[in-house]
């Protein structure tokens, strides 16, 4: 069966030069006034003084913003016991260990 | 008269520098079906970058200052600042409040001033319509 796509270099230029000529002519029906090297030609943030170029970005972490709302009350508790220090994690793991033994324990009896 | 050079829609961008909010909803009221100011042409836009004409109300509050001064700087040429309201011209009833650096004229240049407590949207009308033929006139100039 024959396909329906296929691969025409000529189609793909005449699609980029078409795509081309859209965007200049947006571009250029844009305000052209602005003065370059002024305040014209800056970020607006409200009237805020725009942060420098490398302090705009924004943190890959805002995306899941919404997520950590919504957990917050698994997150908080939880991020409060990763002190960091690894006696808490020791205690930590002999809790467990302890209380699975203890479950394990009362299973065997049973 | 009639507009040859300046010929697009004028953008509008308002500013509140420390109102209370009576000429901001007069501004408002003048884009209401009433008195209609977009079938004009004249829109409010959310950015100074896009507008031709500031349209600052309030006293201009020490806070906002610096603000108003940047966001005047960030309207392209030509521009055309309009003062709303008795705050923006002289104070108004916070006249000598320590808390302020204004009137407005005293932190940018201002070309209209509509005086009113809070001014009829009619009177910002007029207002709009005079930026509007000062802009002709900057226009006129240049192409000249």
């Amino acid at each position: 069966m024959a396909s329906l796509a296929f691969w025409n270099p000529i189609a793909c230029i005449i699609a980029f030069v078409v795509l081309v000529a859209i965007i200049y002519l947006f571009r250029s029906r844009g305000q052209k006034k602005y003065k370059k090297g002024t305040a014209q030609t800056q970020i607006f943030l409200s009237g805020e003084k725009p942060p420098d170029a490398e302090q705009r970005h924004i943190r890959a972490h805002n995306i899941y913003w919404g997520f950590f709302q919504a957990l917050k009350q698994y997150y908080d508790p939880t991020i409060k016991a990763h002190t960091g220090i690894i006696n808490d994690y020791i205690i930590w793991f002999i809790t467990l260990v302890a209380v699975t033994a203890v479950i394990l324990f009362i299973v065997w009896l049973t | 008269m009639s507009l040859n050079s300046f010929k697009r829609a004028l953008w509008v961008y308002q500013l509140n520098t420390g109102s209370c909010n009576g000429c901001d909803i007069e501004i408002l009221a003048a884009l209401t079906p009433r008195y209609d100011l977009e079938r004009f042409g004249i829109v409010l836009v959310g950015s100074p970058r896009h507008a031709d004409v500031l349209l600052v109300t309030g006293p201009v509050t020490r806070q906002m200052a610096p603000r108003l001064k940047r966001i005047y700087e960030q309207t392209p040429d030509p521009k055309v600042v309009i003062a709303i309201g008795g705050c923006g011209l002289e104070g108004g009833v916070f006249y000598e409040s320590y808390n302020l650096v204004g009137p407005i004229d005293q932190v940018i240049p201002v070309d209209v001033y509509v005086p009113g407590c809070p001014p009829r949207p009619e009177a910002i009308i007029e207002a709009v319509v005079k930026a509007w033929v000062k802009l002709e006139k900057a226009a006129e100039q240049k192409v000249a």
